[in-house]
């Protein structure tokens, strides 16, 4: 079963399981966005520009941090090569098309974020499942009884791991009847996940090093779920002095 | 809940979090498998000796210390035969600097007798490889064709390419990533 699905999947097809998540991802906060108080079409409109942000933007910028390449052969640039890309960098253009589109509409931030937040959660799983595909976002060499073969190695089965939290996520926010105050469900969301992270790192096996032995996405996973606390706690004291 | 119970969780939450992270830090200091041999980026690249069409032996260790494109292809690939010239105009413009192209034909799945007279059309001048029973593929645990691993000096993949054209652009900056 699992090697079937990692053959169906295999690289370069595990984008497919991406845009799959993308699609329903996209359904489900459809269905909930009217109680946040955004209209449907404003939310596909933000998730279309932002979609558009992150893929030109990707694109532009890996080839702007590559100039000397992309001179000797510009058309490069419109390579169908998905190699050619620069994944961080796409985030942060898909997150300020998407801020210039909001702020252009008067869309509420806060609210904006929670009736994104199925969106979030349903790629989150779909992530978990193309890292599970390709064998990315592996584990480290293991004895648990449940380990798996992976690279020449019995290994934490870092992927399922991922999976299932993203699953009980997503399972948490979708089971919230409202929230009591906008930008309660993203922070918590965005919390849980930094939480999930911060746990399942130690068990990678592909973790970037920092001052000498510190997981890199450990510390981040920290400081973003040290944010989020204290957002949400800021929010919560605004609320209850309006 | 009432303010102050809730940030005491908070606290208890980031202090377990920032507690976790030291005892998990990886004191091996290495935390990818760099020596286990695996077709995966941040491994050992899988070692294999081959013939060339010529009856010459290449072992992919001997290269040890140069930056090694291993380009896995067919000739019944289109994408594989469309990256070739690409292959080639990289490998002259990066071979002074210690790079070095081994493209391993899958002949175990090609017509062999379409094999050189490619190479020859083709005009390419890197070595290529000729794969008859299929150990490379089965070590590279091949899933798609074309497939490339760009390895550094010490042996260790540093990116994997699957599926192609690959461009102008992609192949400089993958090569000169592996020949720093």
């Amino acid at each position: 079963m699992i090697s079937l699905f990692r053959s169906i999947f295999a690289p370069p097809r595990h984008l497919i399981l991406l845009v799959a998540a993308l699609w329903l991802g996209l359904a489900l906060a459809e269905k909930r966005t009217e109680r946040h108080g955004i209209s449907r079409e404003a939310l596909n409109n933000i998730v279309f520009y932002s979609l558009f942000g992150y893929i030109l933007g990707g694109r532009l910028l890996y080839a702007l941090s590559n100039i000397s390449a992309f001179v000797q052969s510009p058309l490069s640039l419109f390579s169908l090569n998905l190699d050619l890309f620069d994944p961080l960098a796409a985030l942060g253009a898909a997150f300020i098309v998407g801020l210039i589109y909001g702020s252009r509409k008067k869309l509420p931030f806060w609210s904006t974020l929670d009736a994104l937040t199925p969106l979030f959660a349903t790629l989150s799983i779909g992530l978990a499942l193309s890292h599970f595909a390709a064998g990315t976002a592996f584990g480290s060499p293991t004895v648990v009884p449940w380990g798996v073969d992976l690279w020449n190695a019995t290994r934490h089965p870092t992927q399922i791991y991922e999976l299932i939290a993203s699953l009980l996520i997503f399972g948490w926010i979708w089971s919230r009847k409202a929230a009591s105050r906008p930008g309660i469900l993203f922070l918590t969301f965005a919390a849980l996940t930094a939480a999930a992270r911060l746990f399942l790192e130690a068990f990678r096996g592909d973790s970037t090093l920092v001052f000498g032995e510190l997981r890199l996405a450990q510390l981040l996973a920290w400081i973003v779920l040290a944010i989020t606390l204290f957002a949400s706690e800021s929010l919560r004291r605004v609320a209850k002095v309006d | 809940m009432q303010q102050t119970p809730r940030r005491i969780i908070y606290f208890v939450v980031l202090a377990l979090g920032l507690a976790w992270m030291l005892v998990s830090a990886d004191r091996s200091g290495v935390s990818t498998s760099g020596k286990i041999p695996a077709p995966q980026q941040g491994f050992l690249a899988p070692d294999f000796e081959l013939k060339t069409p010529e009856g010459e032996t290449v072992r992919l260790s001997d290269l040890r210390g140069q930056a090694v494109l291993v380009n896995l292809w067919a000739t019944w690939c289109p994408p594989c035969r469309a990256e070739m010239q690409s292959i080639e105009k990289a490998y002259q413009e990066y071979k002074e600097q210690g790079f070095t192209v081994l493209a391993v034909n899958m002949t175990y799945q090609d017509d062999p007798s379409a094999v050189m007279p490619f190479v020859d059309d083709q005009g390419l001048t890197f070595s290529i490889l000729l794969d008859e029973t299929g150990e490379v593929g089965e070590a590279y645990h091949l899933q798609s064709l074309p497939s490339s691993y760009f390895i550094g000096r010490d042996g260790i993949i540093n990116e994997v390419v699957i599926g192609g054209p690959m461009s102008e652009a992609l192949l400089r900056t993958r090569i000169e990533d592996i020949l720093r």
